[in-house]
C-alpha cells in the first residue's frame, strides 16, 4: 500500500510516517500543496492524506485539481471544524474528513475502510456463517433467520461491507447514524450488545470482535 | 450647524430644485397670460381706432371733405386752427386728416405721412418725461387726395403687462424665499436626525457598545432607519460579548482540567508509579486531554453557532424524522442504563433549520437527561404543534433542577449543584440554547413536578 502524505507540519508528518510504516504502508511525504498535486498526478498512491491548510496551494484547491484526473481516495486532515467547512470539503471531492487532533487508529481504520476493494455491487453480502440479502432486507446466520430493526441492519452492512477491518465508533456514528459530533453516552457499544445479541442468540462464537482504543472488528470468518 | 453644511444637505438641494421647477412653471404661465392679455388689448385699441375712421368716413360720406374735418375736431374737442401736438397729457386719441402731400387738413399730430395699414409712431416724451411715447394707429383713404389716420398711446396696454409682470416677480420671490427657508428648515430637522445617528456611531465607535439611537416614536422611515441601525448594534454587541465570553471561558474554565493534568502527570515524574501502572497513567492523561479538546470544540462550536451564518443554508426540516432518528439512537443506550426512553410525536412538524444542528440540540437534551436521572427514570420526546408553534419536549420524571438554577443552566459551564459530580464538560445546554436561538426558538426550563421538562419552540413554517 502506498500513501501521499501531504503535511506541512514536520514533526506530526514524521510521526505519521513512522507509525503507519509499522503497520506495512509505504509513505511518500511531501509539505506543500504544489508538490503535492505533482506527485499526486504523476504517480499512482493507494490514498491521499491531505493537510486542509498547505503552503503554496491551499488543501481544497488540491483536491479539486487532483479529482480532475485521478480518482484515488482521498482523507483530509484539518483543524478547521465547521459544519460547513467538512460539506465544503467533502464537496470538493474529498472522500474523508479528519479532524486533528485524532488518534492514529482512527486515521488508520479509515484509510483502511478507503482502500478496500470495492466488492462488485450484488443484492448479497456474505462474512463467514452470515448472510445478508439487501433487496429482500433480511439477515440469517447459519440458515437461522435474524431479525434485525433498520438501525441494526444498516449497522450490520456497514460492518460485513468492511469485514475484517477495524472501524471507529465515530465512523459508525458518521456511515450508519449520521452524526458529526461525539455523544457523551455509550449509543454505539449499545447497539453493538444488541446486535451481538441477535447474531450470536445460539450460542455462535462472537462475530464482532472489541478492538481496544478503537472500535470493532466484524471477523469474516465466523 | 454651521451654515455651509445646510447647503449640502440632500433636503436643501431638493427644496432648491423644486423653487427652480416651480418657478419655471410660474413663467410660463404668466408668459401665456401675457400673450393672450397684450393681444387683447391690441384688438382693443385696433378696433377703437377703426371705430373713430368710420365716424369721420360718415361724415365724408354725408357731407363731403368739410363734414369729416368737422366730425374729427369734434371728436378731439379741439378747432381746426389748433392743429397742434399737446406736450402736457395725453390724448384719448391721436387723429390726422391729411392730404396725400403729406399736407396735415385737420387733426392733433403736426404730421404722420401714413403708409402702412398697422402704424407705429414714435413720439418725444412728454414735458417732464424721460419715456417717448408709442402710437399703434390705422390709416384709411377718405377721399382721393386725402387720408385719415387714427392712432393711440400704447403706454396703458404695457402699463398692464408691467402690473402682471409685477405681480410675478414678487410670486417669484416669494417662491425663492419659501423654497429656501423651507429648506433650510427641513434641512435643519433632517439633519438633526442624521447627526443623532452620526454621534451615536461615532460614540460606539469610541467604545461605547451600548449607545443605541434614540427613537421618536413615530414609526416614519427614521425610526426605521434607526430601529434597523440599533438592531446591527445589538447584534454586533451580541457577537462581541460572545467573543470576549468564549476567551475568559477558555481561559478560566480550561484552566482547571489543565492543571489536573499537569499535576497528574507531575506526580507521575517525582513517584514513578513502576511499569505495571504506567498505561493506567497515560490513559488517564489521554482521557483528560481528550476532556479538553471535547471541551475547546463545544466552545468553538457555540460562537460558531452563535456567529449565526448557517442561517444561510437552512432548509425544512421535518422534526418528527429528527426525533425518531434520535430516538432510535438512545433507545439501546437509555435501556442499559435503566431508563424508559418513549415518544410521542405528531407526525408532520416542519421547520425551518439546519437539520445537523437540531440533531445535536436533541441530542444533548436527550444525553442530558439519561446521564442526569436515577435509573428506573421515564424520559419521554414529545413534539406537538400548538398555536402555530412546533413544541419538542424531553421531560424525565428524575430529580430535576432547582428553579434558581434553571436559567442559569444554559450558560456556558455552568452546573447545577446536583449535577456537579456527574461527567460531562457543562457545555450541552449551552450549545442547545445557542443552536435553538439561531433558529429563532426559545429554550424553556420547567418543572414536571417531579422532573424536569426542556421545551423548545420554534416558530412554524406558515
Amino acid at each position: 500500500m502506498r500513501l501521499l502524505l501531504t503535511e506541512d507540519d514536520a514533526e506530526l508528518a514524521q510521526s505519521l510516517i513512522d507509525r503507519f510504516r509499522d503497520q506495512g504502508y509505504e509513505v511518500v511525504h511531501v509539505g506543500d500543496g504544489i508538490q503535492g498535486l505533482q506527485a499526486a498526478t504523476a504517480e499512482d498512491f493507494d490514498a491521499i492524506i491531505v493537510d486542509r491548510m498547505l503552503p503554496g496551494l491551499d488543501g481544497l484547491e488540491l483536491v479539486k485539481a487532483v479529482r480532475r484526473v485521478k480518482t484515488t481516495p482521498i482523507i483530509y486532515l484539518t483543524t478547521m471544524s465547521g459544519i460547513d467547512d467538512r460539506v465544503r470539503g467533502l464537496e470538493a471531492g474529498g472522500d474523508d474528513y479528519l479532524i486533528k487532533p485524532f488518534a492514529f487508529e482512527e486515521l488508520l481504520a479509515r484509510i483502511r475502510v478507503m482502500t478496500r476493494r470495492q466488492a462488485p455491487a450484488s443484492a448479497k453480502l456474505f462474512a463467514g456463517s452470515i448472510e445478508m440479502d439487501l433487496v429482500a432486507r433480511t439477515v440469517t446466520r447459519r440458515g437461522r433467520p435474524i431479525e434485525l430493526l433498520p438501525q441494526e441492519f444498516r449497522l450490520l452492512e456497514y460492518l460485513i461491507r468492511n469485514a475484517d477491518r477495524a472501524v471507529t465508533r465515530k465512523m459508525l456514528l458518521e456511515n450508519v447514524w449520521d452524526i458529526h459530533f461525539d455523544p457523551h453516552t455509550s449509543v454505539v457499544e449499545s447497539h453493538i450488545s444488541r446486535l451481538r445479541g441477535r447474531l450470536n442468540a445460539h450460542g455462535e462464537i462472537d462475530a464482532i470482535q472489541t478492538v481496544r482504543g478503537t472500535g470493532y472488528r466484524l471477523l469474516a470468518s465466523n | 450647524m454651521r451654515p455651509i453644511r445646510i447647503f449640502k444637505a440632500e433636503s436643501f438641494r431638493f427644496a432648491a430644485l423644486f423653487a427652480l421647477i416651480f418657478l419655471s412653471l410660474t413663467g410660463a404661465l404668466i408668459g401665456t397670460v401675457l400673450w393672450i392679455v397684450a393681444g387683447t388689448e391690441r384688438q382693443t385699441l385696433i378696433a377703437a381706432n377703426e371705430t373713430d375712421i368710420s365716424t369721420v368716413r360718415n361724415g365724408l360720406r354725408g357731407e363731403g371733405l368739410d363734414e369729416a374735418i368737422e366730425v374729427l375736431q369734434q371728436r378731439l374737442g379741439t378747432p381746426a386752427a389748433a392743429v397742434s401736438v399737446s406736450e402736457r397729457f395725453v390724448p384719448e386719441a391721436y387723429m390726422v386728416i391729411e392730404e396725400l402731400s403729406g399736407k396735415v387738413l385737420a387733426g392733433n399730430l403736426p404730421f404722420v405721412r401714413c403708409g402702412a395699414n398697422d402704424f407705429t409712431i414714435v413720439l418725444p416724451p412728454l414735458a417732464g418725461q424721460r419715456d417717448s411715447r408709442t402710437v399703434l394707429g390705422q390709416c384709411a383713404d377718405l377721399t382721393v387726395t386725402t387720408r385719415i389716420f387714427v392712432g393711440r398711446d400704447t403706454a396703458a396696454m404695457y402699463a398692464t403687462r408691467a402690473r402682471i409682470l409685477h405681480a410675478f416677480a414678487w410670486v417669484a420671490v416669494g417662491t425663492c424665499a419659501f423654497s429656501i427657508l423651507g429648506g433650510l428648515f427641513l434641512g435643519r430637522r433632517f439633519m438633526a436626525r442624521v447627526d443623532a445617528i452620526t454621534q451615536t456611531c461615532e460614540r460606539v465607535m469610541a467604545g461605547k457598545f451600548n449607545e443605541r439611537i434614540p427613537k421618536r416614536g413615530r414609526d416614519d422611515e427614521w425610526d426605521r432607519l434607526a430601529r434597523a441601525i440599533n438592531e446591527m448594534l445589538d447584534r454586533i454587541s451580541t457577537l462581541l460579548e460572545n467573543l470576549q465570553q468564549v476567551s475568559s471561558d477558555i481561559a478560566h474554565d480550561l484552566r482547571t482540567p489543565l492543571t489536573r493534568l499537569r499535576n497528574r502527570l507531575e506526580a507521575a515524574r517525582e513517584q514513578p508509579p513502576g511499569l505495571e501502572a504506567y498505561p493506567a497513567v497515560i490513559a488517564h492523561a489521554l482521557g483528560d486531554t481528550d476532556q479538553l479538546l471535547a471541551m475547546f470544540s463545544a466552545l468553538l462550536r457555540i460562537s460558531q453557532i452563535e456567529a449565526g451564518t448557517r442561517v444561510q443554508t437552512f432548509t425544512a426540516v421535518n422534526l418528527a424524522d429528527v426525533l425518531q432518528r434520535l430516538f432510535e439512537l438512545y433507545l439501546p443506550v437509555a435501556e442499559d442504563c435503566g431508563h424508559l426512553l418513549c415518544r410521542d410525536l405528531y407526525p408532520e412538524v416542519v421547520v425551518r433549520g439546519d437539520a445537523e444542528l437540531l440533531t445535536q440540540l436533541f441530542s444533548n437534551l436527550i444525553e442530558n437527561a439519561i446521564r442526569h436521572t436515577p435509573p428506573g427514570a421515564q424520559i419521554r420526546i414529545e413534539l406537538q404543534r400548538v398555536n402555530g408553534e412546533a413544541l419538542a419536549a424531553v421531560i424525565d420524571n428524575g430529580p430535576g433542577v432547582a428553579p434558581e438554577d434553571r436559567d442559569k443552566v444554559t450558560r456556558r459551564f455552568y452546573r447545577g449543584s446536583a449535577s456537579r459530580t456527574a461527567e460531562g464538560h457543562g457545555l450541552g445546554l449551552a450549545l442547545a440554547a445557542a443552536i435553538a436561538q439561531l433558529h429563532g426558538a426559545r429554550l424553556e426550563l420547567r418543572d414536571a413536578a417531579p422532573g424536569l421538562q426542556v421545551i423548545t419552540a420554534f416558530p412554524l413554517q406558515s
